[in-house]
């Protein structure tokens, strides 16, 4: 390998019959990269790996793994990735050593590697004390670490995992994210999800996908600059006032508010009884701190609390995402994206 | 070992891991035991022959035992995931399909060479009930065997077509059991024509020779044909989640 391209996808579009899953995907991901792959559900993350894995053909456009042509070699792109689909399927009627021995058989390991690699496999992803329990009664958490070692197994340059934290409580995703970081160290990771609070925490950039098509690609904070907004909160005491100035109701806070001039939108904030609470969006390269301390001081309201930051990854996922779930809610269910939905659903209980 | 052989090796042993190998292999014997000692009057017959194994055993595969043991096979890993799992190791498709094969035939022909017991049994030790002719017992087994080998190729086949294990056994059973009977129902058919093809496609008229000690070339090449067709289609059937 001359080239730092681990992955590299051009121009992938998958027609599903009339429904077109994938449309144009084009990204690089090079060495030693951890790649957060973001999207709705149904927006394509799935079918993107499934065709980086050879497990589907592209309708239009080429992708290439560690070099190797998914079209021409899918068996070295395999060999040389390891694959963690959602859910991590596994035989449920193997034990933890005899899965992982299958599939490292399977890849034609000799003995003695499986057994060096079991070692290390065993330390990277926890799985000393369950090696000897059947799949079928380990917890969720266990089978995605499993899932993990049979990616992990012939020391892969590449990972690709299928939402690996989806459908586990929060310990055991802090557990599965804490592996990807150890793990990433010096692979190349791609790995989707649908929680952005996963991609600050173990990704540098990110790759976001709506209705089969790229969005946004690149480094987190240039994701996060990219709809051009700043997010303001602003808390105002809801009791107390400067003299003989009245506090304001919400409905008179909010009007002042977005009377202001550079404020983009405004939206009230759940709080207790003391304060009232707004979110308020400005331009990128504005400031409105001055202007609203001004308003304060003019009405003689009290300000309890005044912050600006860059607009949050989940705010912008959103907007660059939006009517993405009409879609997909209506679109004809193909492959298992449809399980996508209920996890997601579920996901989202816990959180 | 290769990627195939592992595949096969994996299959077989899960049978075994479920209660499902042992249930089939007990009912089996079982049943083959009533039809042949009781339901077809073995002891009636009063001849040193095992004619009658030749007649139930291959009705007993088409509707017991391929259905039960190839229903699994591509419908189960399908419907939970597995196959993802197993198609994005680095295995070539056909390896899929033939390691599935041949670690669903091992367990089929395990138990048609297990039958053997009966005639062992009867006419060389414990008893030695009188001279038995082994030409046709040699035969008829070699019979048994490729339609084994085709019955399970089929099985595979249906199975790879759905993703529920109860549609795969249902139309396995219907069709293994139509190919089975549907040279008795030329009988009824006044087309000559229709009664000849019919009798070509039966399993039933082809697996009559080898019972009577007749290995008939056209007849090992039928089965051979029938269970490699059956093979290419599954492969296709795999194949084609690619494309669609």
């Amino acid at each position: 390998m001359t080239s730092d391209v681990m992955i590299s996808a051009s121009g992938l579009t998958k027609q599903f019959g009339s429904n077109r899953a994938l449309d144009n995907v084009t990204f690089d991901v090079t060495r030693g990269e951890v790649v957060g792959f973001l999207g709705p559900n149904g927006a394509g993350k799935s079918t993107t790996m499934r065709v980086l894995t050879c497990f589907l053909a592209p309708t239009a456009g080429t992708a290439t793994v560690h070099g190797f042509d998914v079209f021409e070699d899918p068996l070295a792109v395999r060999r040389s990735l390891g694959y963690l689909p959602q859910r991590a399927p596994l035989y449920s009627d193997m034990s933890v050593q005899e899965y992982l021995l299958f599939a490292a058989q399977v890849r034609g390991m000799d003995e003695s590697t499986f057994k060096s690699r079991l070692s290390k496999v065993i330390e990277v992803c926890g799985l000393a004390q369950t090696l000897t329990k059947q799949i079928a009664h380990l917890s969720h958490g266990y089978r995605q670490r499993v899932g993990l070692g049979q990616a992990l197994i012939h020391d892969p340059p590449i990972l690709i995992l299928d939402e690996p934290t989806s459908d586990l409580d929060p310990n055991e995703k802090a557990e599965v994210l804490r592996y990807i970081k150890d793990i990433g160290e010096n692979r190349t990771i791609l790995l989707s999800t649908h929680n952005l609070a996963e991609v600050e925490d173990s990704c540098a950039r990110a790759i976001i996908v709506s209705k089969g098509r790229v969005v946004a690609d690149g480094a987190l904070d240039e994701i996060r600059s990219t709809t051009g907004r700043v997010r303001y909160v602003v808390a105002v005491d809801e009791k107390v006032a400067e003299g003989s100035h009245k506090p304001p109701s919400a409905r008179e806070l909010q009007g002042a508010l977005d009377a202001l001039k550079g404020v983009r939108g405004s939206k009230e904030l759940p709080t207790d009884e003391k304060a009232h609470r707004f979110e308020l969006s400005g331009a990128q390269d504005s400031d409105l701190r001055a202007e609203l301390y001004r308003l304060m001081v003019q009405k003689g309201w009290t300000l309890l609390e005044l912050r600006r930051d860059a607009q949050s990854l989940d705010a912008v996922f959103r907007e660059l995402t939006r009517g993405d779930e009409e879609l997909d809610r209506g679109r004809p269910v193909i492959d298992d994206d449809e399980d996508d939905d209920d996890s997601a659903e579920n996901s989202d209980d816990k959180e | 070992m290769s990627p195939m052989m592992t595949i096969a090796k994996r299959e077989f042993r899960s049978y075994f891991d479920s209660p499902l190998a042992y249930v089939v292999i007990c009912l089996t014997f079982l049943l083959l035991g009533l039809a042949v000692f009781w339901v077809g009057g073995f002891w009636k017959v009063d001849r040193a022959s095992v004619h009658l194994l030749f007649q139930y055993m291959p009705v007993a595969l088409a509707m017991l035992i391929v259905p039960v043991v190839t229903m699994r096979s591509m419908a189960e890993e399908k419907r939970s995931g597995t196959l993802e799992m197993l198609i994005t190791l680095p295995v070539k498709d056909s390896d899929v399909i033939l390691g599935k094969y041949f670690g669903a035939l091992g367990l089929v022909l395990i138990l048609v060479l297990a039958t053997a017991l009966y005639p062992l049994a009867m006419f060389w030790a414990p008893w030695n009930l009188g001279p038995l002719d082994m030409g046709p017992v040699f035969s008829g087994y070699v019979g048994l065997v490729l339609f084994s080998c085709t019955a399970v190729a089929i099985g595979l086949l249906i199975s790879s077509l759905t993703d529920s294990q109860a549609v795969a056994f249902f139309i396995t059973f219907f069709v293994l059991v139509v190919l089975w009977f549907i040279g008795s129902a030329a009988e009824h058919v006044d087309k000559e024509w229709l009664a000849n093809a019919l009798m070509y496609v039966s399993f039933q008229s082809r697996l009559d020779g080898f019972s009577r000690g007749l290995i008939d070339t056209r007849d090992v090449i039928f089965f051979l044909s029938a269970m490699v067709l059956a093979l290419v289609m599954a492969f296709r059937a795999l194949e084609r989640r690619r494309w669609v």
